[in-house]
């Protein structure tokens, strides 16, 4: 009978489920399902995963050894994506990686359906990162920190950290993600760190300094006055930037 | 003129000014250098470059563009802050200029900065101001991120070159195609003074790349190379003509990008064209791109992609398309076996699906499914490609044939040059219509 694994939707969660899958099932066949998002199905024993940092760590070093740093790259992009069945396609894609002669070419095996599943779930949680690397706005708040807000589909906050840590290294500042409750959390000269069930203090992130107002300000009257009359597009614009971007971002609110 | 600048304006008002004033200066980007931060200042710098926002144009913001002047002691017929305008003139401070990117960039609105200038007072005392807002937004604010710098002609060697150590793009514009475009529209500039900086920038820069072979932690100069940018349409030059400067920029400059910018009246000037009901000419500008493209990635020359029998693009359909049905001799191609460059010329394929093509295909044969997967353009190649020996439907490789079909399957051109009636496009009857013949009824 197909063993499902279940699991929540963390990367944690998701290693630890294909972990216990590599190691039960790797010869047969196993399906992942996310806690709150099960497909139930006939003939299927269901069983829930314990989780844990060690299965989940020892998974992604298996995988960066065998598959490479490129595979492992995408498998991790795939895993925080919004796609319910992300982790069944990660654990057949390791299951035609062993058939391969040289498991690290994996991800050049677009034919099949699994490699393209994991590519393509992949590119689109990049894809978002870099364009909240693009449009994430931040405010300053009375303190002096950088605050900002974000509503992404997949769970992009680890994938901008770096980014963000290397270009303010010296400001304290906060992305919290709305979609899935997670605050990604850098404090002067420190590394990142990510916080996940706090809530947030709604009353505190509004109250921005002095200065905040007057920067505003001139954003949005540099955003007006740099566009083009003869040219304007609000169909190209919207192509560009959708408007679900738009609700969090300075220049248009 | 001076008295036309107000004392004490207000920093919201400057920057209004200076940046309506930039903003027909195409370059934007603040790609061609990856540089991280080194943890004592604030900002880095990312290869592909990165956009922040999209202004109504629809076009990207990715730099703070601003003027530092608007004041201009010449007087260039196409541009708004010519001496003989009369507009209310502005100038930041250093300063202000440093201010403004600083808090910018800290909010994550701008990538950095893109600094042109009107000539105030003389070439030098302009690239002077320059220099110094470049060296305190470097020195004393610390700042990593990217920098776009115009190189003033006519202004002393030594300033721009000690402004391109702060720089990570240099840029002098070309302005028009031809000398005598120039002659005609700038008359206080000439073709030589503007390829001085040029050549001066392109061999600095190779001096740069042996200093730093020779000792790695030597300043960089200009490390994501230097562009310019052509105004398209305001003078009567060819496709043809166009393309073979920006090929000799790439070619004997080491360009990193010319820029085409559809040229948008905002002088009446009996030397201008006069105004275009229909607006600039988006769709031409769009074919220069896309050539543009083709030579810098495609390995193409200008003289495959035009001559002087047909020296301008083809209202209808892209440059590689024409390039190929007037090539049909070379099609199809095998997907399971043609070399990347070969895969490069079949229309449908971009360069990265080709090297994708190419990675997998060592692991198996293709099918015309997987290209798909690869995100190749099937109803366009397939009129040019086999797999397994076999098309993937029964065609004719005929050019008037493929041409229709070709016709049919609608390009994806950019919002806005898309909605053109046939009205406008008569307008373009300079362009060939030669090979759009036997369908361009279709169009009617
Ligand atoms: S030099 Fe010519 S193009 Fe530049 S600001 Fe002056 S008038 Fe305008």
């Amino acid at each position: 009978m197909k063993q499902v694994y279940i699991c929540n939707d963390t990367v944690t969660g998701i290693c630890s489920a294909l972990y216990d899958a590599w190691k039960e099932e790797r010869h047969g066949e196993a399906g992942i399902e996310l806690k709150g998002k099960i497909q139930q199905q006939l003939f299927c024993e269901y069983k829930t995963v314990i989780e844990t940092e060690q299965k989940s760590e020892s998974l992604q070093r298996m995988i960066k050894r065998n598959l490479g740093y490129n595979a492992y790259w995408d498998v991790y992009h795939a895993i925080l994506s919004d796609d319910a069945r992300k982790g069944g396609a990660v654990f057949r894609m390791m299951q035609e990686a062993r058939r391969l002669d040289d498991s690290t070419k994996i991800m050049d095996h677009l034919g099949n359906p699994d490699v393209a599943k994991v590519f393509e779930l992949s590119r689109r949680v990049s894809n978002e990162a870099h364009v909240y690397k693009e449009f994430i706005r931040f405010r300053e708040l009375e303190s002096g920190a950088l605050f900002s807000e974000i509503s992404p589909k997949s769970q992009v906050l680890t994938c901008i950290a770096d980014h963000f840590s290397d270009r303010f290294p010296l400001e304290n500042w906060m992305i919290y993600d709305k979609t899935h409750g997670a605050f990604l959390v850098h404090r002067a000269k420190e590394r990142w760190r990510l916080v996940w069930g706090e809530d947030l203090e709604e009353e505190a992130a509004s109250r921005v300094s002095e200065g905040e107002k007057k920067y505003e300000r001139l954003w949005k009257g540099f955003f007006e006055s740099i566009s083009i009359r003869e040219r304007e597009n609000p169909k190209l614009q919207q192509t560009h930037l959708p408007k679900r971007y738009r609700r969090e971002m300075t220049e248009f609110l | 003129m001076s008295d036309r600048v107000m004392a004490d304006m207000p920093l919201y008002d400057k920057l209004s000014i200076l940046s309506d004033a930039a903003k027909y200066d195409v370059a934007c980007t603040s790609s061609g250098v990856d540089r991280k931060g080194d943890g004592t200042g604030m900002g880095n710098c990312s290869r592909s470059g990165i956009c922040h926002s999209f202004s109504a144009d629809g076009r990207c913001i990715s730099l703070l563009k601003i003027l530092f002047t608007n004041e201009c002691i010449y007087d260039c017929k196409y541009c708004v802050n010519r001496s003989s305008n009369d507009v209310v003139r502005a100038s930041f401070t250093p300063e202000e200029v440093c201010d403004l990117t600083m808090e910018f960039y800290r909010r994550n609105y701008i990538e950095g900065l893109f600094l042109s200038s009107g000539i105030l007072k003389s070439p030098d005392y302009t690239m002077e101001l320059i220099y110094a807002t470049l060296y305190r937004l470097r020195y004393v604010c610390s700042f990593q991120g990217y920098i776009h710098v115009k190189a003033i002609p006519g202004a002393d060697e030594r300033l721009i070159r000690l402004t391109g150590f702060l720089a990570d793009r240099m840029s002098v514009n070309l302005e028009l195609p031809t000398a005598e475009g120039l002659r005609l529209l700038a008359p206080h500039k000439s073709r030589k003074n503007i390829l001085k900086p040029m050549r001066l920038v392109q061999e600095k820069t190779r001096e740069n790349r042996q200093e730093i072979a020779v000792y790695k932690n030597a300043p960089r100069f200009v490390p994501a190379g230097q562009s310019t940018q052509m105004i398209i349409g305001a003078t009567p030059e060819t496709d043809y003509q166009i393309l073979n400067v920006a090929e000799a920029l790439y070619k004997k400059f080491d360009l990193k990008r010319v820029f085409y910018s559809a040229f948008v009246p905002v002088n009446s000037d009996k030397a201008l064209p006069a105004i275009r009901e229909e607006g600039p000419p988006l769709l031409r500008e769009h074919r220069l791109y896309q050539a543009d493209w083709l030579l810098r990635y495609y390995h193409f020359e200008a003289k495959e992609l035009l001559d002087e029998e047909n020296p301008n693009f083809n209202v209808f359909l892209d440059p590689k398309c024409c390039w190929a049905l007037k090539h049909l001799e070379f099609f199809p191609v095998e997907v399971n076996t043609a070399d990347y460059r070969t895969l490069l010329r079949v229309p449908g394929i971009g360069y990265k699906s080709a090297s994708r093509i190419v990675k997998a295909r060592r692991l198996g044969r293709l099918e015309f499914n997987d290209l798909k997967k690869m995100g190749v353009v099937l109803k366009r190649a397939l009129y040019f490609l086999t797999c397994g020996g076999k098309m993937m439907y029964p065609v004719r490789i005929e050019e008037d044939y493929i041409t229709r079909n070709l016709l049919n399957t609608k390009e994806r051109l950019p919002e806005g040059t898309e909605g053109m009636t046939y009205r406008q496009l008569t307008l373009f009857d300079d362009m060939n219509m030669a090979a759009v013949h036997s369908a361009g009824t279709d169009f009617q």
